[in-house]
């Protein structure tokens, strides 16, 4: 689910329901009573999730972005690692949760990651992270043994 | 007290003898030792006959990983050290027991810039002068660092990150001029050289290296090329298609040498971008080339091309070592430079004109270098492009026959030029690249293989009057270290693996080898200490390129694990990242 699509549907629960039927429990809406008793933990909010997560389409779409946007110069081709990470190996500088990987790309990191925030629309951010999160992770053993 | 004076309390101290060329005052103080750039000293403590006894005196961890290129310089009894990003600058007391340090400089550099180098995040080095410890940031910046008390004197921006310009080269002084040039051909920045004033810092001149002819300072009258097809105007413009010489690389991230009789400065060019060679139809002048310039206003005197209108990567940065040389039964002053593309060129350093060119390791892209025309006759079946599709193994790869990361030397007395070469392939695939400001701008995916003969380096000692190959040191993994040449005829070279080595200047004996830990990548200098005797100095902590090839290098990172490079998979078995200086004496 996108940023917009979250946004409308927030707008749709507020103006558009009878007061008296309650909102609807749309995946999105931001729960009073949570806010107010957050204790210990985090409040709730809705984390950002990849609404293109598993989409063939979105993954080859990903793939010809990683390249057009030069991300390969630094990632290296097939991302395996070059002058930057490795983003194959099933491991995160910055965290592999959805939203941590589209704060990499969208706002870059200090270590030399540009900011493509403002190069590519939302959607193509999501296509690439859809094309990295969808390759396989090789068998990664901690281990490298020389014989 | 004056340098001399105070190098001369110290020797009489201990006795003369030990310091038998009284012609070299036992320093080194800039990149290359001297103007010329030999990396030969005149010291004669060390000798084929003792160096086996040669042990470690000292050590002192950089606390910085990353490819620990260039060399260290001393000074007055001081050692200089420049690390890689952060660029932290140490001032070691050599003339104190331990070498404590005298202080340290410690720079703020913009982290970014880490992701804009191409080829990590490497220095190399510093050049002393007038009382200054002279030396540029990854960020883009030179600086000017006190050389007794270490307090920062200036710092002048001369590179622009969001460009995608970094520095990673060694300034060098001449008279009141420093020049400095950025790196960047990945990132399509405009090549320059910039001079500065040695007192205030400020930019005097600015020369680039593509464009018409005001921007790159080539004047009627004083822009002589030797090449007929060389003349005529605005050639850096029209060697290109359309304004794309804008972003055509041309980085300066090589070595500079000086010429004081003929007054001119030499320095080499990058490639050009992107590496699609589809996209930049044409010469692409001056990319991977070898500029002489008039350091006071930065005249451009004459050019020459190695590899016109490049497709493979093959910079021009190496060293432009400037000797006398007996070249066809005349004495002649020459150029000598050992090009990525596989060719050792002698050059007439007063005009440009080609002498000699031969390959010194395998070549395949070009059949020969035309003595008539100074041009490679170029092999068509070895030309990249995305409308060529897949190139299969053309020899020597981009790493180069030699990188210009590792610098040779020259001795007078054996008439020799010592170099780390590597003997890799590589495979060529071109695709269209966009211009995206601060990204790399390359388009192309590059494979290596191993080069014939079952190894993939060798230390090679090259008679440059003839273009011969005198004797050769084979190794396991490709050379990427300096040389240094001295005239108790021995020659020093680090490995890959991490073994520092001494050999026969004259036989290419090896004589004795001393494992460091990490795998050099730097170059190794000699001095003379307070106690008068002779030390060797070099940096071990691998890196440069092979932080990107090797990245089963990295240790100290668990969120980045890569396999190991397939044309070198055992490298990782032996060495791994660090940072120390090594100081040797017998």
């Amino acid at each position: 689910m996108g940023l917009r699509t979250l946004g409308l549907l927030l707008v749709g629960s507020v103006s558009c329901q009878p007061r008296e039927e309650g909102p609807p429990p749309a995946r999105g809406a931001i729960s009073y009573d949570q806010h107010i008793a957050a204790g210990e933990r985090t409040p709730t909010g809705d984390t950002l999730a990849n609404p293109s997560s598993g989409s063939a389409e979105a993954k080859a779409m990903g793939e010809k972005l990683f390249a057009a946007m030069n991300c390969e110069g630094c990632h290296g081709t097939g991302a395996t690692g070059f002058a930057a990470p490795s983003l194959v190996d099933g491991r995160w500088r910055y965290g592999g949760a959805d939203a941590a990987l589209f704060h990499s790309v969208f706002y870059g990191r200090p270590r030399g990651m540009p900011a493509y925030g403002g190069l590519m629309d939302q959607d193509a951010i999501w296509q690439v992270i859809t094309y990295l999160t969808s390759q396989p992770i090789p068998a990664v053993v901690p281990t490298q043994a020389w014989r | 007290m004056t340098q001399l004076s105070r190098l001369l309390r110290a020797t009489t101290l201990i006795g003369w003898a030990a310091v038998a060329d009284a012609q070299d005052d036992g320093q080194w103080t800039r990149p290359g030792k001297d103007l010329a750039a030999t990396r030969y000293s005149g010291l004669t403590g060390i000798t084929a006959a003792n160096v086996a006894r040669l042990r470690p005196v000292w050590t002192f961890s950089t606390g910085v990983l990353g490819g620990h290129e260039g060399q260290p310089l001393v000074v007055n009894h001081t050692m200089y050290v420049v690390t890689p990003y952060p660029n932290v600058l140490y001032a070691f007391d050599l003339a104190k027991e331990d070498y404590p340090l005298k202080w340290k400089y410690r720079p703020a550099v913009d982290p970014a810039s880490t992701g804009i180098a191409c080829c990590d995040a490497v220095n190399r080095g510093a050049v002393y002068a007038d009382g200054k410890i002279v030396y540029n940031l990854l960020d883009g910046h030179t600086v000017a660092v006190d050389a007794t008390s270490g307090k920062e004197l200036g710092k002048v921006r001369v590179a622009d990150l969001k460009r995608g310009e970094t520095i990673t080269m060694a300034p060098l002084v001449i008279g009141n001029r420093v020049i400095v040039g950025p790196s960047g051909g990945e990132f399509g920045i405009h090549g320059r050289v910039d001079a500065l004033d040695l007192a205030t810092g400020r930019i005097v001149w600015t020369g680039r290296n593509t464009g018409p002819d005001s921007s790159m300072l080539a004047r009627t009258g004083t822009f002589k090329p030797f090449y007929a097809r060389n003349a005529g105007p605005d050639q850096g413009q029209r060697s290109w298609p359309g304004d794309t010489w804008k972003r055509g690389g041309a980085p300066v991230w090589g070595w500079l040498s000086y010429d004081a009789t003929l007054d001119l400065l030499y320095y080499g060019t990058g490639n050009p971008g992107p590496y699609n060679a589809d996209q930049r139809v044409g010469d692409n002048k001056w990319t991977s080339s070898v500029l002489a310039r008039r350091p006071r206003d930065g005249a451009l005197v004459w050019a020459y091309q190695f590899t016109p209108h490049d497709n493979w990567d093959y910079d021009a940065n190496a060293e432009n070592i400037l000797v006398d040389l007996a070249v066809g039964g005349a004495m002649r002053r020459v150029l000598v430079h050992f090009d990525k593309n596989g060719f050792a060129y002698t050059l007439d350093r007063a005009t440009g004109e080609m002498l000699v060119a031969e390959p010194y390791v395998t070549v395949n892209w070009a059949r020969r270098v035309d003595r008539a025309t100074g041009r490679p006759v170029v092999d068509s079946t070895k030309l990249t492009g995305a409308s060529r599709g897949r190139i299969e193994r053309i020899c020597p790869s981009l790493e180069g026959g030699k990188s210009p990361a590792s610098p040779a030397a020259y001795s007078p007395k054996t008439r020799l030029f010592y170099l780390s070469t590597v003997n890799l392939c590589m495979n060529w695939q071109s695709t269209e690249a966009a211009y995206i400001p601060g990204t790399p701008y390359v388009g192309a995916t590059i494979p290596y293989t191993p080069g014939p003969g079952g190894y993939l380096g060798a230390f090679i000692a090259w008679d440059a009057a003839t273009g011969r190959k005198a004797w050769e040191i084979r190794e396991k993994f490709p050379l990427w270290s300096g040389s240094l040449a001295t005239a108790g005829d021995v020659v020093f070279y680090g490995t890959l693996d991490g073994w520092f080595k001494a050999a026969d200047a004259r036989t290419g004996k090896p004589l004795w080898k001393f494992k460091v830990g990490s795998g050099v990548v730097g170059a190794p200098i000699t001095y003379t200490g307070a106690d008068g005797r002779q030390y060797v100095a070099v940096y071990a902590g691998i890196g440069g390129d092979w932080a990107l090839l090797s990245g089963d290098l990295v240790s100290n990172d668990p969120t980045d694990v890569r396999p190991p490079a397939d044309f070198a998979p055992d490298l990782a078995r032996y060495t791994s990242q660090g940072g120390m200086v090594w100081v040797f004496a017998r």
